[in-house]
């Protein structure tokens, strides 16, 4: 009896938490847990138009590690990746740094620079297609004039229509970037620079042995949330290359959509998802734990 | 009217007294879903509709406008078939899904409501491409193959006929380039469709073809890219059309960008399907009204011209809860008279022999007389239920080979071969 006593409170405390966290719960397991699994599941059948589902175990996840067409669109993923999150990087902190500085219109700007992501992708996507035309292209008309015999079919070429993608994402993405080392920014205290300035430091100096320690935590976060973000990049090649040409643009996403909805191969083209999702999770799991904890060991500091 | 009345009462439904009698005798109004595309001549749908609305008084036809492109609204389709749609009853397929939507269990078989003695008026490689394992699942709505434009102007200034084989064509184009460099300085020879897409599996399947290559051995249970005759055809693209007549940006081009080049007076020869012809003439859209030739593609020294068949066919889907209508309707817009109108307003090939000989739609498209021949032997593209999966092996070889001037064809081809005869393997293991 005295025991049961003791544990009452307990267990009710126990069944109120639960209770709390059930909608919350409820929510995962329906809307992530659920899809995942079941995502995972149909990974190990095999099943296109004209065959029956099979399972085939981790038939599937083999034939990725030996399909070349999946090497190759996952080096021109992780090439997009490296060379879109550094330069978003650079010129987001460069964003950033103008638009913390006090001056007139600054409001204006702030919003301004914040028009390229506001914009959807596809739309945004689609309005670069027609920039760089071969034909009516502003690019070319910018670059060339009236010079109509130098236009440059931008997309034919595939190192260029690579780069194409590359430079939507950065136009498109470095305003969000700014904005995430922004908010880092803004948390450095201003009695830091003023010591500094006393001290003698030059604007360099300030940045460098102030600014920019004090802001890793922000870049770090902008940085994982580009990564991911690259990493799943669609719609950009879905619009402006369909992957062209000879596949030179075309990315994990894109090869997966291909397989899935127009070659009608679930198994696999899941497969491809299920793999992303787990190179995700653990590209993330290793940020939080490494990357993530060292930051939060410092803050109190 | 429009037709005689052969449909059978499938399923035992009433189906009515139908076509314009009196509406108070039959079952309650019925609304068709067609998910359609964008069409190039949108005016010419919207009337097609208006009038079967007219005729058939208690059938509402309700259109979803699907993206134009083939691709694109095969994986819109695709999706609602495989989630069993009820809602859906109409849809095109293009020439190439039929083994897959028959297949999958998709399309409704079509073998009670279009007998024998009816697809006998069609062109045979139109009734061909709807057939699957001996049932039939789609309606020519017209034919598409293709076929070459040229300067009629150019070519009759320099004193040639349209060209017969692919070299005759090079020649021809470098002449008029050579002559009209001073006056025509953004002047191309040839204007064509090679972006990384279905279209350039239909343009390389000419070249090839023209050359007696072919994607499939002749059973279809192979890939035969390998063969020299193909190899050949497509090294002749890589050399002699995209790095000498075309502009690089047709690897970007579908069939709207090539075309709008050729119609802006900057090519001298284009290839594409029957539709041009009407804007080529539209001089609302075309600087070159009147100087258009178009006539069968070439063919290389040795080989036969060849045409990719193309086109749409109609469909019922299998979860339709209303085939008799939907058929009531696919009838009536494959029927002599809607066939006749499409042809004269909108350039499409009808899908009926007996249309080539109507004076209204030859006055309309004097081409189709010479033409005739092509859309009778169209090739078709390999039918089987994976072809998506062999399209995007062959898009993905083609377009390395065009647009990566170094590599070696040959291993591109043996990639190809490889990968293409492992899935029409599976196909085969799946059915035995």
């Amino acid at each position: 009896m005295r025991e049961n006593d003791a544990m009452t409170p307990s267990t009710r405390d126990h069944a109120t938490g639960w209770l709390m966290i059930f909608p919350a719960l409820t929510f995962v397991a329906v809307f992530s847990l659920y899809p995942a699994m079941d995502s995972f599941l149909l990974s190990l059948y095999s099943e296109f138009p004209g065959s029956e589902r099979s399972f085939i175990g981790f038939g599937n996840y083999a034939e990725l590690f030996r399909d070349p067409v999946a090497h190759q669109a996952l080096i021109v993923t992780l090439g997009f990746v490296l060379l879109s999150t550094t330069l978003e990087l650079l010129l987001g902190t460069g964003i950033a740094l103008v638009i913390h500085e006090r001056f007139k219109g600054r409001g204006w700007t702030r919003a301004a620079v914040l028009i390229p992501w506001a914009i959807p992708t596809v739309v945004a996507a689609q309005m670069w297609r027609f920039l760089l035309n071969d034909q009516y292209g502003a690019v070319n008309a910018i670059l060339f004039g009236d010079q109509v015999d130098a236009y440059v079919p931008w997309l034919a070429d595939p190192w260029m229509a690579f780069g194409a993608i590359v430079l939507a994402d950065v136009w498109k993405t470095s305003s969000f970037a700014g904005l995430l080392i922004l908010a880092g920014l803004q948390v450095i205290p201003d009695e830091t620079y003023d010591a500094a300035r006393i001290d003698g430091a030059t604007a360099w100096q300030r940045f460098w042995h102030i600014t920019f320690p004090l802001l890793k935590p922000a870049l770090l976060t902008a940085l994982l949330f580009r990564t991911i973000d690259a990493f799943r990049v669609f719609d950009l090649v879905f619009v402006m290359t369909q992957g062209g040409p000879g596949d030179a643009t075309q990315v994990i996403q894109f090869y997966g959509y291909k397989t899935l909805f127009t070659e009608g191969r679930v198994g696999y083209g899941t497969t491809i998802s299920v793999t992303v999702f787990v190179a995700l999770a653990i590209f993330s799991l290793f940020y939080v734990r490494t990357v993530g904890s060292k930051l939060l060991q410092r803050e109190p500091a | 009217m429009v037709l005689l009345c052969n449909v059978p009462l499938a399923h035992g439904r009433e189906f009515g007294t139908a076509r314009g009698s009196s509406p108070t005798l039959v079952s309650p109004p019925v609304t068709l879903h067609f998910v359609t595309w964008k069409a190039d001549h949108p005016q010419a749908w919207d009337e097609a509709i208006r009038r079967f609305e007219q005729a058939h008084p208690r059938i509402r036809v309700n259109r979803e406008i699907a993206p134009h492109s083939s691709t694109a609204y095969h994986d819109l389709l695709t999706q609602k078939l495989k989630n069993r749609d009820v809602s859906l009853d109409l849809f095109f397929m293009d020439v190439i899904w039929p083994a897959e939507f028959a297949a999958a269990g998709w399309a409704f078989p079509l073998d009670e409501y279009f007998p024998q003695n009816e697809r006998e008026k069609f062109l045979p490689a139109t009734i061909a491409s709807g057939v699957y394992r001996h049932h039939i699942y789609g309606v020519p709505s017209r034919i598409d193959s293709g076929m070459l434009y040229y300067r009629k102007d150019l070519l009759e200034k320099y004193g040639f006929s349209p060209p017969s084989t692919w070299n005759e064509l090079v020649r021809q184009a470098e002449a008029v380039l050579e002559g009209e460099r001073t006056t025509h300085p953004l002047l191309r020879g040839y204007s064509g469709q090679f972006k990384q897409y279905e279209g350039l599996v239909c343009g390389m399947l000419e070249f090839v073809g023209s050359h007696n290559g072919s994607f499939l051995t002749e059973d279809g249970r192979r890939s035969n890219l390998t063969a020299p005759e193909s190899l050949l055809a497509v090294r002749f693209v890589r050399e002699q059309i995209i790095q000498r007549l075309a502009t690089p940006a047709a690897l970007t081009y579908q069939e709207p960008e090539s075309l709008a080049v050729f119609i802006q007076g900057k090519a001298v020869f284009h290839r594409n399907w029957p539709y041009a012809w009407g804007l080529a003439n539209d001089p609302r859209h075309s600087k070159i009204v009147g100087k258009v030739g178009v006539t069968t593609l070439p063919r290389f020294s040795g080989g036969k011209s060849m045409s990719a068949l193309g086109g749409w066919l109609y469909g019922i889907s299998a979860y339709s809860q209303h085939p008799d209508e939907a058929w009531a309707f696919i009838e009536f817009m494959t029927s002599p008279a809607l066939q006749k109108y499409f042809a004269i307003h909108a350039s499409l090939a009808p899908s009926r022999l007996a249309l080539y000989a109507d004076p209204e739609v030859l006055h309309a498209n004097p081409q189709y007389k010479d033409l005739l021949p092509v859309f009778r032997t169209a090739r078709p593209r390999p039918r089987t239920p994976v072809y998506p999966i062999v399209s995007h092996i062959l898009q993905r070889y083609f377009s390395r080979v065009l647009a990566f001037p170094k590599t070696d064809i040959l291993e591109e081809a043996q990639e190809a071969d490889r990968k293409i005869n492992r899935f029409l393997a599976l196909v085969r293991d799946a059915r035995e």
